[in-house]
């Protein structure tokens, strides 16, 4: 038996959702997306619990995860109800619920709420650096300790129980039956979708933008191996100095193709961004491009200016570390791969 | 008399029939015959180049009739009819041969049987051929009037239609007010005029017409005659208010009606007295009297001088040509106890609930409780797999939505689920789906073997359905209200109807003669139908049927004079005896007793008779004789089949 949510709509909406109720049920989003099988059927499902506000079967359903948004549904959608971004919409919003802190919620519904919690940070930065009198030196050093520190405390504190959580709602709670010995052999899907967003190939002519995609990762995975493991900025080695060169450098040059798409708004994937997939494009930008920079100060010696310019990646840093990456779309990376596994019990 | 001379035409028609009719044979078979005096084969008799042949052989030979060997008189008869017409021969002179339906086609198996039966239906029609004089149809007056029964949005339209026309019409209305279903209705789906204003708007055309006379109150009672020329008898019931009386006295004698009773225009929403108008700006403006559930109290004769008690009913007689009947429809009312109709309080019928929006402002009160979740039940008494109702009533899909979006735009906190088994917004009404949806109206649907289910918990009203577009979740609902989208039947009251002899189709509303090609005549000759007395029709629809049905009728009393078929029955007077056996068999109530002298005989109605022969085979002493199918003819007919 399931009760009807009319409400629901509205509060979707507020996470980017836009007129999917015009949906009538054709069932044409359904038959042209290239990743829907007959088993596993969406988007027009999922419109459909939307429209009805069915709440527990969107919060236990892994669907959301399982579309990489090629925007081929919204083309063809003859009332144009957006099935697209309301899967996009349904992962901002299953973020939302994973998260047992609640910030992710406020922060992608209200814009205020992230401007605040930027500058809140930035403050926070400003406070740190006049501490230790705006000494480089110091800057750097704690800059380094402050990244390893955040790295742990974010996956232990926020991240892991939100895993978790995200497993009770659409495992535990719905009663799946999963052996252990399952768990253990599944745990290569894991992996793979978290590397390489293996399904995305599924997604008609899409290569291109998964291989961008590809890199990315692989570029920012390396880029953060070589600042915490191997300590970029404080390293002699010719070869980590270079390593980070390069991969500071595909951070920032791959996401100026993120980003100008964002700002044309011309694919369907771009045509309704929401604050909160600028964000993270513009501070992955900001990250990459800025690291390059201090590096570059560094080895061409020009201090006084490199303060500055740390006291900006510094703040770029923490911003991406406190605030996007656990409470904002940086936990797809993590939900996405985690979905395919979860998946892969269910089956 | 002249022996007679004909000629005959055998057609291939390009092969249909010479592959497997062997054409030349019959030719050659027929070609002896005494009367034929050219016999010829054709490609394609229809065709021009033949048509012109055909006229020039007549008339170069002056033949006195021909005979065409082809297809089905169905397709071709009136072809060549017109051929012999513009040879100067009588159509009538004109004789058929179907060799195709009944020859080549029948017996492609076998051609050579196929050929034997071609020459001998050839013979037939030769025989016939012998017989076929020149006829004359018959002509009668007819009566440039229209009675218009049923003054709804359909009677009004056509009523105007026919009076630009100058035809008189009488508008006929049972009762005491003009408008019908639409002055029920304040807003209307695409477009923003209410129903009241757009029966004001033809009320106020209406007057300005002098040929025009608009009778409330009114019901035939009688109809006498045929097409051309029909005497009505109309019962006039009395309004008991006469000559002109201050309004402020009649608002009086309305307030001192001690009796109240439910009323039918707020589909028994609410009470009204018995002296009552439906709405302020109704026409005609003078209120009426219900005498039936009045109690003659007399209070109101003491505050209003106007009323009269001392009216009677009046009997009126206008003869007319022709009779449009738009005499509307019913709303179906529920079973009891079907989807909880009368068996739980939160239930009610789309009319009412229409009714219930446009009487209440700012909250939605039923029955002093705020309703702001509202299911619809969609198909209820239309579509039934159970019942008789079979049919869709097309116009409630529309209304309902029309209605949850006026109702959530009027009211707040209005949630509207609708349990449909499919929705038909066809044409522009899909936008105002499409604008549904938008507002977040939620739908839910279901086959007619999962209707959705309502059922009293406590106080609480739940609709259940296993949801088609969910999977077949089960789905509920706590609804405030139930409404159930009734669709259109048949008026219960079909006096005139019967009166009129107006045939009724499988769903028991009127029918017409072809549902696609003569969509607003009936087989009576003389009476076309326009609106939902048809079947279900929205506004549109309706008023397009009224247009097209006034100028029906008007077509057939246009030239003031009717033209009538010759081929009906004729009755020998020496031989009839009256048994009334004939009369019995007339499906068109075309025999009629007289006396002729001494003798009581069976006369014929040449201006109802189809010609359809049903009265020939019962005539015991065989004095009914059918004109151009006469003993002699079909018996020498059957002598050339056999």
């Amino acid at each position: 038996m399931a009760k009807i949510n009319p409400k629901f709509g509205k509060e979707l909406n507020k996470y980017g959702a836009v007129n999917f109720n015009a949906c009538y049920n054709c069932g044409n989003c359904t038959a042209v997306c290239s990743l829907s099988t007959e088993e596993d059927s969406f988007p027009r499902e999922m419109v459909r619990l939307s429209a009805l506000g069915l709440e527990d079967d969107i919060k236990a359903s892994l669907k959301p995860w399982e579309c990489y948004y090629c925007g081929e549904c919204s083309t063809h959608c003859p009332q144009e109800a957006n099935p697209g971004e309301l899967m996009m919409s349904l992962r901002r919003y299953l973020t939302a619920q994973y998260d047992w802190t609640g910030l992710s919620g406020l922060l992608y519904k209200s814009l205020p709420i992230s401007i605040a919690a930027f500058i809140l940070t930035f403050v926070g930065v400003m406070a740190f650096v006049i501490s230790v009198g705006f000494e480089l030196e110091k800057m750097l050093h704690f800059g380094h300790l402050f990244e390893m520190i955040a790295i742990g405390t974010v996956g232990l504190v926020i991240l892991l129980p939100n895993i978790i959580k995200m497993w009770y709602l659409t495992i535990l709670k719905p009663k799946v039956k999963v052996p252990f010995m399952k768990y253990v052999k599944s745990m290569g899907e894991l992996f793979i979708h978290m590397f390489t967003q293996k399904r995305a190939l599924g997604c008609d002519d899409n290569q291109f933008r998964w291989f961008e995609h590809f890199i990315l990762v692989i570029g920012y995975l390396s880029l953060l191996f070589t600042t915490v493991a191997l300590d970029w900025f404080g390293s002699e080695n010719l070869f980590v100095i270079i390593l980070g060169y390069v991969m500071s450098a595909i951070v920032f040059v791959v996401t100026v193709d993120f980003v100008g798409s964002r700002m044309k708004k011309q694919k369907e994937v771009s045509k309704h961004s929401q604050p909160s997939d600028i964000f993270f494009v513009v501070w992955l930008f900001l990250m990459g491009l800025t690291a390059f920079m201090v590096r570059l100060f560094i080895d061409l010696e020009i201090l006084e200016m490199n303060k500055w310019l740390y006291i900006f990646h510094l703040t770029v840093l923490v911003q991406w570390a406190l605030i996007i990456v656990p409470f904002g779309k940086w936990t797809h990376f993590l939900y996405r791969s985690f979905a395919m596994y979860f998946a892969k019990l269910k089956s | 008399m002249k022996k007679k001379k004909i000629g005959v035409y055998i057609c291939h028609c390009g092969g249909n029939i010479s592959d497997y009719v062997d054409v030349e044979k019959v030719r050659q078979a027929v070609e002896g015959d005494d009367i034929v005096f050219l016999a010829k084969t054709t490609m394609f008799a229809c065709s021009d180049s033949n048509q012109r042949d055909m006229v020039e052989d007549i008339k170069a030979n002056d033949l006195d009739g021909v005979v065409v060997a082809s297809c089905s008189p169905k397709l071709h008869l009136l072809t060549f009819r017109n051929v012999s017409v513009r040879a100067d021969l009588n159509k009538y002179t004109y004789v058929h041969a179907n060799i195709r339906e009944q020859a080549s086609w029948a017996h492609s198996d076998n051609k050579m049987g196929a050929t034997e039966k071609a020459i001998h239906l050839v013979k037939a029609a030769i025989a016939k051929s012998r017989y076929a004089d020149a006829l004359e149809t018959n002509k009668i007056k007819a009566i440039k009037a229209v009675a218009v029964i049923g003054a709804g949005v359909a009677g009004m339209k056509a009523a105007l239609s026919l009076a630009e026309k100058e035809c008189d019409v009488i508008l006929i209305e049972k009762e005491s007010f003009v408008g019908g279903r639409v002055a029920q209705w304040d807003s209307l789906s695409t477009t923003t005029e209410t129903g009241k204003e757009m029966v004001k708007r033809l009320y106020n055309e209406l007057v300005k017409h002098e040929n025009i006379t608009i009778l409330t109150n009114c019901e035939v009672i009688e109809n006498k005659g045929s097409v051309g020329n029909m005497l009505l008898k109309i019962k006039k019931t009395p309004r008991y208010i006469g000559g002109t009386c201050h309004p402020e006295d009649l608002k009086r004698a309305i307030e001192v009606c001690p009796v109240e009773v439910p009323d039918e225009f707020n589909f028994r929403l609410t009470t009204r007295k018995a002296i009552y108008k439906n709405y302020p700006s109704e026409y005609p403006q003078t209120p009426v009297i219900d005498i039936k559930n009045c109690t003659r109290c007399g209070a109101c004769e003491k505050v209003c001088p106007a009323i009269d008690f001392s009216e009677k009913e009046e009997i009126l007689e206008f003869s007319v040509g022709s009779v449009l009947m738009a005499t509307g429809f019913d709303s179906y009312t529920p079973a009891y106890g079907e989807f909880g109709y009368a068996t739980s309080e939160n239930v009610i019928t789309l009319p009412q609930f229409k009714r219930l929006i446009d009487t209440q402002s700012d909250k939605l009160i039923y029955k002093g409780k705020e309703i702001n979740n509202i299911a619809y039940i969609y198909c209820v008494g239309s579509r039934q797999t159970d019942g008789e109702n079979t049919y869709c009533s097309r116009n409630c899909c529309t209304s309902t939505i029309h209605a949850a979006v006026t109702a959530k735009t009027k009211f707040t906190d209005i949630n509207n689920y609708h349990f449909n088994r499919g929705l038909r917004t066809y044409g522009k009404q899909e936008i105002l789906y499409a604008d549904s949806l938008s507002a977040g109206d939620i739908y839910l649907q279901s086959y007619e073997d999962g209707l959705p289910t309502v059922t009293l918990e406590g106080k609480k009203t739940i609709v259940k359905i296993n949801d088609i577009l969910t999977n077949g979740r089960e789905i509920e609902v706590e609804a405030d209200l139930v409404v159930l989208v009734t669709g259109m039947v048949p008026r219960a009251d079909n006096k005139v109807g019967s009166l009129f002899k107006i045939p009724k189709g499988r769903d028991k509303f009127y029918n017409e003669v072809h549902m696609k090609l003569r969509p607003v005549e009936t087989v009576i000759d003389g009476v076309t139908i326009a609106g939902a007395c048809q079947g279900p029709k929205n506004i549109a629809e309706s008023v397009n049927s009224a247009l097209s049905a006034a100028t029906k009728s008007y077509s057939i009393l246009s030239k003031g004079e009717l033209e009538t078929d010759p081929l009906v029955a004729t009755i020998d007077p020496e031989k009839c005896t009256w048994c009334g056996a004939c009369e019995a068999a007339c499906p068109f109530d075309a025999i009629l007793k007289i006396e002729k002298g001494t003798k009581v005989i069976a006369d014929i109605n040449n201006t109802v008779c189809k010609g359809c022969g049903m009265c020939a085979p019962v005539c015991e002493p065989d004095a009914v004789n059918l004109i151009a199918c006469s003993s002699a003819e079909i018996m020498s007919m059957i002598d050339a089949l056999v």
